[in-house]
């Protein structure tokens, strides 16, 4: 035996002896708190004799579980147990640290880029990766734990909550990439005016109107606008704007309608059905009075 | 590094000529806005006398009816009537009622939730057919003049293929027809994108969404450079009433039920079966070739949100041997209020109408030329003006026709 297994036994033999002193403390401080009562027929139907049985019941339980605890090879098995609860939080550490890393890499090779140059009216190839390697992080990451299958009682109101989060990071995520976009012309008509005011100083031709520059600026900017607005990258974002605007908008809803169902008053659900119903009906009677009036020959 | 040149006293010297101008506009702005303004739109005095649900029918009725046959207007779900109506010397409504000719026009209200499932059909078999019925009770007569603009001008191509009996003459405005065309960004974007979910979402397609979508058409012209134009202006009163009664109209938007958007963006924008004889409503196919009444297809050479070739194909679809096109060189709402058109539309449909009544033609008819399929077109004479330039103009803030989507 060397000296390391020798250590083990005897802090297992000490967590032992721990252990069943536990056990022992809690059966006497039942056994003190309701040592005064009798045990006569009439008094086991005393509500405190029914509490001391259920301690009692409860201390053995108790008892018992911490006896098995006692044993080294139970007990290794709890510890065991227990290992796995860290792992499982350095886990989900681990991968959130790794998507931050990845996120922090892509906007220092993003930073990088400034100051390039920024081709007028190409739109081709937008660099919106920042946006893209966010939503990807977010999809493969952070996603999955919104997705984790929600249990009991509650679990439907949960899951409902956990959409709605969800649903609002994918809708914040495409409109930033949206407005993102929008700026992207404004940049660019800055780009193209600095040249040509550099180009108008290198002749002399510099106006002393501001409007005449304002005009320049206004013509290049719509020009920037209906390249953009027509490329299918442009659709793209925009479609997937408005699907995740609608997907959010469905999440909030349902939470809404969980909340409003404790409220007696209607929901837009409520009504929808009512106003369906209401609308068949007066599809049913108006198709009716004009077969009527074409049966009276009017 | 070469030598720049700039006269950097001139610059100086300007900016402070400019400040002191500012100043005095202010000044005068300030009076201007806080002064009484006349901003009232559709002045026109009016009944209404038919309502059912949101819709209601307004009756324009002139001093002197000198036309047999009163003329229906329907106008589209986006946007109000009120367009034809816009001001005392730009209003398509008036040019008709100094002619002697009977107006009606529906005013399709504001839908709530409760009409999100009101679909075209109800639109075009309920709705407007209840109106064509009452009107032609009202009268006595057989049929009437039906007029559309834009989606009210589809919804009319649909009504004249359905009830061609009903219908004595057709006009369409800036009516989009074929929607197999990437030539307009709404073309673009209804094909490409899942807007008509919006619709659903909100309960109706909200009317301050769409607004908001038309102005990304043209941001810099719409949100921007409309607004310098304003503070530039805002010392003239004429300019100031003009423009609010502008901003009036473009942002009085109702909402459009959600089920006829769906429709409209699935069934025409992204399936085009409208211009195919495919579309159907409740079952009762729309089949272009019934309409055998003659048809007058007006629509804009600059119109970005149904462009000419959304329009042009309609007189050839039909079964009507009288059909004339006539493309006016300016945008989607020129064609109703601008001063130029206002001297052409309105008079040319009085004429076309009162020529199909049977009487005597009054005057020279314009020059026209005919189309294979036998369809009468007619170009304007005026100068031509390149599409860059008609854009700086359409979107020109000082004038109060600020195109706007529709």
């Amino acid at each position: 035996m060397d000296q390391d297994q020798k250590k083990e036994t005897a802090i297992g033999s000490l967590f032992a002896q721990w252990t069943k002193s536990q056990a022992d403390l809690w059966e006497d401080m039942i056994r003190m708190q309701f040592g005064m009562s009798d045990a006569s027929e009439k008094s086991r139907k005393n509500p405190l004799h029914q509490t001391q049985k259920a301690y009692e019941s409860g201390s053995k339980i108790l008892g018992a579980l911490i006896s098995t605890l006692s044993e080294p090879e139970n007990l290794e098995s709890a510890l065991k147990g227990m290992d796995s609860l860290p792992e499982f939080m350095m886990h989900i550490t681990q991968q959130a640290y790794e998507g931050y890393l990845e996120f922090q890499k892509k906007i220092v090779e993003i930073a990088a880029k400034i100051g390039q140059h920024t081709e007028a009216y190409k739109f081709e190839g937008i660099d919106q990766n920042i946006f893209k390697v966010w939503r990807d992080i977010y999809e493969k990451e952070f996603r999955q734990y919104l997705n984790v299958p929600q249990l009991g009682l509650n679990r439907f109101h949960q899951e409902r909550i956990a959409r709605l989060i969800d649903t609002l990071n994918i809708f914040q995520a495409s409109l930033n990439e949206f407005i993102y976009m929008f700026y992207i012309p404004i940049e660019k008509s800055g780009a193209v005016m600095q040249e040509k005011i550099e180009q108008l100083a290198e002749k002399g031709e510099i106006h002393d109107n501001f409007k005449e520059y304002y005009n320049m600026w206004i013509k290049t900017l719509e020009g920037h606008y209906m390249t953009l607005l027509k490329s299918p990258e442009y659709a793209e974002v925009m479609n997937n704007t408005i699907n995740a605007l609608v997907q959010y908008r469905e999440a909030k809803q349902e939470v809404l309608y969980d909340i409003l169902k404790e409220f007696p008053i209607p929901t837009n659900k409520d009504m929808d059905e009512l106003y369906n119903d209401l609308y068949i009906l007066k599809k049913k009677v108006s198709d009716l009075s004009r077969k009527l009036e074409e049966s009276r020959g009017v | 590094m070469s030598q720049t040149n700039i006269a950097v006293n001139l610059i100086l010297k300007k900016l402070a000529e400019t400040t002191g101008k500012a100043k005095i506009k202010v000044r005068k702005a300030s009076e201007v806005l806080l002064s009484p303004l006349d901003t009232e739109l559709s002045k026109t005095p009016y009944e209404v006398v038919y309502k059912e649900d949101r819709v209601g029918l307004k009756y324009y009725k002139p001093s002197e009816v000198k036309h047999k046959y009163p003329l229906l207007i329907v106008y589209a779900l986006i946007n109000r009537e009120t367009m034809l109506d816009l001001q005392p010397g730009r209003s398509v409504v008036q040019t008709f009622l100094d002619s002697g000719l009977e107006v009606y026009m529906v005013d399709w209200g504001y839908p709530t939730r409760k009409d999100k499932y009101v679909t075209i059909d109800d639109h075009v078999n309920g709705y407007m057919d209840n109106i064509v019925d009452f009107i032609r009770k009202k009268h006595g007569l057989p049929q009437i003049n039906l007029m559309g603009i834009c989606m009210g001008g589809a919804f009319c191509v649909m009504y004249s293929a359905l009830h061609p009996e009903k219908i004595k003459n057709l006009v369409t405005t800036v009516t989009p027809t074929n929607f197999d065309t990437d030539k307009g960004l709404l073309h673009v974007w209804m094909k490409y994108t899942d807007a008509f979910l919006m619709g659903e979402s909100y309960g109706n397609m909200p009317g301050d969404l769409m607004n908001l979508g038309f102005l990304l058409l043209n941001p810099a012209r719409l949100i921007l450079d409309k607004y310098v134009g304003f503070f530039e202006n805002m010392d003239d009163k004429d300019f100031v009433e003009n423009f609010i009664r502008m901003e009036k109209w473009i942002f009085d938007s109702p909402d459009v039920p959600a089920a006829t958007f769906h429709q409209f963006v699935t069934d025409c924008y992204r399936k085009n079966l409208l211009i195919q004889n495919k579309l159907e409503l409740n079952g009762r196919r729309v089949d272009l070739k019934n309409i055998t009444m003659p048809l007058l297809n007006f629509y804009g050479q600059y119109d970005h949100l149904v462009p000419p070739e959304a329009c042009e194909l309609l007189t050839k679809a039909v079964g009507s041997k009288d059909t004339e096109d006539i493309c006016l060189k300016t945008g989607h709402i020129g064609i109703y209020v601008s001063s130029k058109c206002q001297r052409e539309f309105g008079p040319k449909i009085i004429k076309w109408l009162k020529e199909r009544e049977g009487e005597p033609k009054t005057d020279k008819s314009p020059e026209t030329s005919r189309t294979p399929s036998g369809s009468k077109i007619r170009r304007e004479t005026v100068k031509y003006v390149s599409p860059k330039k008609i854009i700086g103009k359409e979107s020109k803030p000082a004038s109060p026709d600020l195109k706007k989507a529709k």
